[in-house]
Formats: C-alpha cells, sequence, structure tokens
C-alpha cells in the first residue's frame, strides 16, 4: 500500500571485520508518514547512522527493506527525493558557498542556471546571504552548518536526512539552529529523519522520538511529542517539554 | 618578521659551509685538491661556458620528455587502481618491480633495443612513474569520505566522485610526487646516456670527463645537474605549497575508514590476484621484446635468459662470473645499507634532544634529495679512490640522506601531547626516547627501509661500473664491451629480481612487526 514518507520493513545489518561480527541492526520496523519529523536517538553503537545509511542507498540491508515514498532508496536518490545533511558540514573547501549549495544539482545533472534563483533564496533562508562567494574556510562552524543545511534543501527533497546535523555546535548555536530548522522545515513541508544524541533537540523538533539501543542495534520504542507547532523557544523551558525530556532519557537508560 | 628569522638561521648555515668549503678547497686540504674551492668550480664552469648548453639541452629534452610521459602514466594509472582496487593487487608486482629496478641495470637494454633519445626518456619516464602513482593513490584515497557520500547519496557515479571530490583534493599530493619524481627524471636521463654511448648529454660529459684529473668539471657537471633537478623541485614545492591551503577539509572526518572492498578475504580471487601480480612483470619483458621486433640475438626473453644462463655453452661460464658478482657486490650493499639507516636512525633520534642541530641540518639534508646520486660518485672517487671503500661511502650516502629525511620528518609528527604525556610525570630526555619517540619511529623506519633498499643497491651498482671495476655493475659494464647479450639480460633481470625480493623481504618482516606493535605503516 502506498503510504509516502520513509518505511523500514524489518531491516537487519551485521558488519564483519577482524574476526568480528556486530549485528548493527536487527529487525528494524518504522514508518514515518509523509511530512511528518522523526527523530531517531540512541547510544553510540545503535546502530541509527546504519539506518539512516540503508535508507540512502549507501549501504543494503542483509534482510528486509527500506522505501522511500514508495521507492528504491537508490531509485530515490537518483530521482532527487532525497535531501542529506552529515554529521559534519562535509563541504568542499575549494568551493564557494554557492557552488558547494550546487553540488547535488551538478551530481543531478541539473542545469544549474535554471536554479540560480532557487539557490539564492535557499542561501538567504539559512541567514548567508553576502557570503554567497565566500570559501568554507572563512565561516564559523554554525554558517557552515547552515551552508550543508540548503545544500540538503537545494533539490526541493520529499524526504530530508540529518545525521546529527549541529552534532559539532555548542549548546547556544544548536538552539539557534534548531530554531531555523524547524522553520525551514515547514516551509519545505518535506518528511524529515533526523539522527541525533540530543535529547532536547529530539524533543523541540520531532512529532515522534525513535528511541533504539546497542548490542545488538534495535528499535526498543517510539514516543509521541505532542506540542503544538511552530513550537517557541520557550517551549524549552516548559515543564511539560522537561517531563518528556526525562521520559525520552528513562527509556534511554533502561534500553541498556 | 617571522619570515625573516625563520630563514635567517638556514641561511647562515649554508654561508658558513660555502665559507669552509672555498678556505677547504683554495687549500687543497682533501685528497689533494679533489675538493675544489667554490669560487674554482664556478671559474671551471665559466671556462666551459662553450660546452654546457648542448649537453644540458640534451639532458633537459630528455628528462623533460620523460618527466612528462611518466607522471601523466603515473596519475592515470592512480586513477585507473583507485577506482578499481582490485588491479592495484594485479599490478602490485609491475609496480614493485619498476620502483625497486636499478635504473643503470637497465640503461644498457634499453639503448639496445631502442634508439636515439628513446632509452633515455624511457628511463626517465621509469624514474617518475612510481613516485606520481604511490602520490596520486594515496591522495586519492585520503579525500574526505563525507564528501564522498554526499556525491553518492543523489546517485552520483564513482567516476563523478573522482572528478568532484577526489582528484581536487589529491592535488596537492599529486604535486608533491612530481617534486620527488623531478630528481629521478634526471638521473633517469643521466644513466641512459652512460650507457648510451651517445654524444651528448651530461651524462656522457660526465663519463668523458671522468679519466681526467680535472675535479673543477666533475664537480661543475654535478652543481649543474643538481640545480636542474632542484629547480624542478622546487617549483612544484611551491605549487603543492599553494594548493593545499585550498583543499585540507576544513574539519576533522571522524567517521571510520571503509574497508577496501578489493576481494582480499576471497581465497581464490586473492590468489589469482598475486599469481597475476608475480606474472605480469615477466609478460611485460616478453610483450615488450615482442612488439620492438629486435633481432633474437640482441635481445632476450625470459626464456631466452633461463636458456643462456644454464643450458648454452657459455653457460658454466657465465654462472662462475655471476656468482663471482653477486658475492661481491651483494654483501657491500647490506653493509652499506646497514650503516646508512644506522646513521640516519641514530641522527634523527638524537635530534629530537637537540633540536637546534636538526633545523641546520634538515636543509642540507633535503638539497642532497634533488641531487642526482650519480652526480655524486665521479666526486667521491675524487675523494676516496676506486677501492672497496669508496663502495661502501657511495652506498651509506645515498641511503643515508632519505632516510634520514623519513625519519626525522615521521618523528616530528609524533603528538606532541604523547610527548608532554611522559614529561609531566617527569620523564628524563632517555626515558622519553625509549618509551615514546623510537617506539612511534617504528612505521618511519621501515619506510625508510623499504625506500632505500632499491637505492642502495643502485649505488653499489654505480660505483662498480664507474670506478671500481668489481661486481655487478662492473659486469655489466664488461658484457657490454664483449656484447655478451646474454649476459646484460641476465645481470638486469636478476638485479631487478634482487631489488624486488630484498623490498618484499622488508615488507613481510614491516607487516609482521608493526601488527604487533598495533600500528600501520608509513608511506
Amino acid at each position: 500500500m502506498p503510504s509516502g514518507g520513509i518505511t523500514f520493513h524489518g531491516v537487519c545489518k551485521t558488519f564483519s571485520g577482524r574476526g568480528k561480527t556486530i549485528e548493527a541492526l536487527r529487525d528494524m520496523s518504522l514508518s514515518c508518514p509523509s511530512g511528518s519529523f522523526t527523530a531517531i536517538i540512541g547510544p553510540s553503537g545503535c546502530g541509527k547512522s546504519t539506518a539512516m545509511r540503508i535508507a540512502l542507498g549507501l549501504e543494503d540491508a542483509d534482510k528486509g527493506a527500506v522505501l522511500i515514498e514508495d521507492r528504491e532508496p537508490q531509485d530515490a536518490t537518483r530521482a532527487g527525493l532525497t535531501g542529506v545533511a552529515f554529521q559534519d558540514a562535509a563541504l568542499l573547501p575549494w568551493r564557494s558557498v554557492r557552488q558547494n549549495v550546487e553540488v547535488p544539482l551538478e551530481v543531478l545533472r541539473k542545469n544549474i542556471r535554471d536554479f540560480a534563483p532557487d539557490v539564492q533564496h535557499l542561501i538567504e533562508l539559512v541567514g548567508l546571504k553576502g557570503y554567497e562567494n565566500a570559501l568554507p574556510g572563512e565561516l564559523s562552524g554554525g554558517m557552515r552548518q547552515r551552508v550543508a543545511i540548503a545544500r540538503a534543501l537545494v533539490t526541493r527533497p520529499r524526504v530530508l536526512f540529518m545525521d546529527e546535523p549541529f552534532g559539532a555546535l555548542d549548546q547556544i548555536l544548536r538552539r539557534q539552529m534548531n530554531l531555523e530548522l524547524q522553520r525551514i522545515w515547514q516551509e519545505s513541508q518535506a518528511t524529515a529523519f533526523l539522527v541525533t544524541h540530543g535529547i532536547d533537540e529530539a524533543v523541540f523538533l520531532a512529532d515522534r522520538i525513535a528511541v533504539m539501543s546497542a548490542n545488538p542495534g534495535r528499535l526498543s520504542v517510539v514516543i509521541d511529542v505532542p506540542f503544538e507547532r511552530p513550537r517557541k523557544p520557550e517551549l524549552f523551558s516548559d515543564p511539560a517539554f522537561h517531563a518528556l525530556c526525562d521520559k525520552v532519557a528513562e527509556v534511554l537508560h533502561g534500553g541498556q | 618578521m617571522a619570515g625573516n628569522k625563520q630563514w635567517a638561521a638556514p641561511l647562515r648555515n649554508v654561508v658558513v659551509l660555502l665559507l669552509v668549503w672555498e678556505v677547504v678547497g683554495r687549500l687543497d686540504l682533501i685528497a689533494d685538491g679533489a675538493l675544489p674551492g667554490v669560487s674554482e668550480i664556478l671559474i671551471g664552469l665559466w671556462n666551459d661556458r662553450s660546452d654546457y648548453p648542448l649537453h644540458v639541452w640534451e639532458t633537459l629534452k630528455a628528462s623533460g620528455l620523460g618527466f612528462v610521459i611518466g607522471n601523466l602514466l603515473g596519475v592515470v594509472a592512480g586513477i585507473f587502481f583507485v577506482l578499481i582496487p582490485v588491479s592495484l593487487r594485479v599490478f602490485r608486482g609491475l609496480n614493485i618491480a619498476i620502483f625497486a629496478l636499478p635504473p643503470i641495470a637497465i640503461a644498457p637494454i634499453l639503448s639496445l633495443t631502442l634508439s636515439g633519445l628513446t632509452p633515455r626518456v624511457v628511463l626517465a619516464a621509469l624514474g617518475c612513474y612510481f613516485v606520481t602513482m604511490t602520490a596520486t593513490v594515496i591522495g586519492l584515497s585520503q579525500s574526505d569520505s563525507r564528501a564522498a557520500d554526499l556525491i553518492r547519496v543523489y546517485g552520483g557515479s564513482n567516476w563523478l566522485i573522482m572528478r568532484m571530490v577526489q582528484f581536487r583534493s589529491a592535488l596537492p599530493s599529486i604535486l608533491s610526487g612530481f617534486r620527488v619524481a623531478a630528481p629521478n627524471a634526471v638521473l633517469g636521463a643521466i644513466l641512459a646516456e652512460f650507457g648510451g654511448g651517445g654524444r651528448w648529454g651530461l651524462g656522457a660529459y660526465l663519463l668523458g670527463s671522468l679519466g681526467r684529473a680535472e675535479p673543477e668539471r666533475l664537480w661543475g657537471i654535478g652543481v649543474v645537474a643538481t640545480l636542474i633537478a632542484g629547480l624542478a623541485y622546487g617549483v612544484f614545492a611551491l605549487m603543492s605549497h599553494r594548493f593545499v591551503g585550498a583543499s585540507r577539509a576544513v574539519t576533522m572526518n571522524m567517521s571510520v575508514p571503509e574497508k577496501a572492498g578489493d576481494g582480499s578475504n576471497r581465497p581464490l580471487s586473492s590468489i589469482l590476484a598475486g599469481a597475476m601480480a608475480v606474472l605480469l612483470p615477466f609478460l611485460f619483458w616478453w610483450a615488450f621484446i615482442r612488439l620492438l621486433d629486435v633481432p633474437a640475438m640482441i635481445s632476450k626473453t625470459p626464456i631466452g635468459v633461463v636458456e643462456y644462463l644454464f643450458f648454452s655453452p657459455a653457460a658454466q661460464s657465465a654462472q662462475e662470473r655471476l656468482i663471482a658478482a653477486l658475492w661481491e657486490t651483494l654483501p657491500i650493499t647490506g653493509i652499506g645499507l646497514l650503516c646508512g639507516l644506522s646513521f640516519a636512525f641514530l641522527l634523527a633520534i638524537s635530534s629530537r634532544l637537540f633540536p637546534a642541530f636538526l633545523r641546520a641540518f634538515m636543509p642540507v639534508a633535503l638539497v642532497t634529495q634533488t641531487m642526482p646520486l650519480v652526480a655524486l660518485t665521479p666526486l667521491l672517487v675524487l675523494l676516496l679512490g676506486r677501492g672497496t671503500s669508496l663502495t661502501l661511502w657511495v652506498t651509506i650516502s645515498v641511503t643515508f640522506f632519505p632516510a634520514f629525511v623519513i625519519l626525522a620528518q615521521g618523528i616530528s609528527m609524533v603528538p606532541r601531547a604523547t610527548r608532554e604525556l611522559a614529561m609531566a610525570y617527569g620523564a628524563s630526555a632517555g626515558q622519553e626516547l625509549r618509551i615514546i619517540t623510537i617506539p612511534a619511529s617504528m612505521p618511519y623506519l621501515f619506510a625508510a627501509t623499504r625506500l632505500t633498499v632499491p637505492r642502495a643497491l643502485l649505488g653499489v651498482m654505480i660505483a662498480e661500473w664507474l670506478a671500481t671495476g668489481k661486481g655487478l655493475g662492473n659486469l655489466l659494464n664488461q658484457s657490454r664491451g664483449y656484447m655478451d647479450y646474454g649476459m646484460i639480460w641476465t645481470v638486469a633481470a636478476l638485479s631487478v629480481i634482487l631489488a624486488v625480493v630484498f623490498y618484499q623481504l622488508v615488507v613481510v618482516v614491516e607487516r609482521r612487526v608493526l601488527l604487533r606493535m598495533g600500528m600501520s605503516t608509513a608511506e
């Protein structure tokens, strides 16, 4: 049954190396409806990044399947349905901000000139107007991460994957970026899939939080987040917010 | 101002060195004037000014052409090996053979089978190929894996990743490959001139001047050869430096490197690749002769060499001469290598205790990297005569400097925090050496050994050919005179095989030891 969004069907993945085998993912099933925001949280080695890499077609699942907008991951990426922001900005250091944002268009063989207004709009959306021709080395960590977000959105993706996109930022900048991400995501109406270590980040941004545990990596529970949108910065100090954070933390620690 | 200060000390050292040289040379203090003063060398250069342009042009033409061809092949092969990892295993034997072959051993062969400028170009190109190929492979495979993932996520092919990410980020590495290749190209061209018997070229000039008692001219030729190589070295060092700035990843890549999927865990394909690696060099040898269509009397295929050495009427005598030559060459190669490496190791380690010394000595050691080592031998002949001690010193000097540079640079990469940890617990300098610096320098010691094994053999053979009249180098030179083609091919093949076997031995020991120490090999 076609449903759009992202669906994991009993995905298994083991890695072997140096005589050891590591069960990175065991029988993971999860569906993220179209237009929803799902956060994946868990300790190191729980397979959350592996799940994302499989969904992006960077790895193959041993068993089970992932569907992106009802397509195989590699079909979906080739059709330009997905956008991605990695743990680290991963910008090409010899390309300017604008050229870095254009990378996905180049890979998908789009005519870059047709997208010039889009690219400009995105650069402004992430607050980098005036830095179009700067090199990554000249930007701060937060600015680089915003370039990566703009780059993830440039193909107007139906599904947006993010692997700890703000992992390298300090707490203050991170909250700021969370607010901006919410705004940008709402505007784009894409299905969002965020891999994170930060409990408060997950609770603030997501509609649903999928908590995972390690050894073997597996999905332990899915927690719904009821707060209304758009969520304001005041939410960070709301008691209900903290209660939910505590609940997630409890599941996280119980899950080990 | 900081830049000024950085230059002041080495500059002062160079000036002092030149002054001492001038005084010692003018007073004929060393070996009855074998070391002329700097001004005497310059005057000699001026007097011979009408000879140089043609010689230099000839060498420049051959080495320049070889440089372009060898580097082009190196880069293309490097890209190919990275795109198709299994090919690196298949070509391993050929690559090592090209790296380890003593150019002087195959110079006569090339002169026999090819004509005109070609042997010089080929030998120059061979000297560049391996260095640049390795630099390309390393540069390409060290590029940012996250950026590659990004391209792949949007459906980009390996070729697109190569084009958009890997090649650009490998540029500094490739350029530094060119830098190291430059002296090799000059060396290759000059060595081919030795074996070729042409009229022009610095090698021919050097050979012609060797018999005369004119130290100034020999030194002059050495200086000119070094200048050519040094200039090319400098240009590419500068370019490489320029490019590094914009290609280093802005942030640290923390993701674990993927294991190369070259099928190394499947035993069958692994054996197959290994067999191919051994066979391929012989296949190339055979194809080389087939394609050139040279008379069978002059060119020997692998089978021809076996026939000559074991089944021909001359087999008995050939074997005896070969064994006598090996008995002469191998021990001195081993001793020279051991001495060169030990000196380099001791000096590099102790330079940790005396950093000022390292700062003063490093520029000198780096200059010798640009010196084509043939230019060195005649000078040592002047200084030391033609005895066995000459061979030993040539070998030591061709192994010492590169080994020292690798070791010193390796040791300087030991993280500061590691050393400071030992210091924080009050470790003495000796303890620090024993606990940290020496173990940490092991990968570099092996890398230096790998690199210098072929150089030691080359050094010995050059000294034997030019001066001492003993051993493999001499056998090669003599066989050229007697037109004993079977022996020429046999010596060439044998010296390549020896160099490869030594190299491979070092690699095996290196893997064992470093695996036990939990370290990875240094490139």
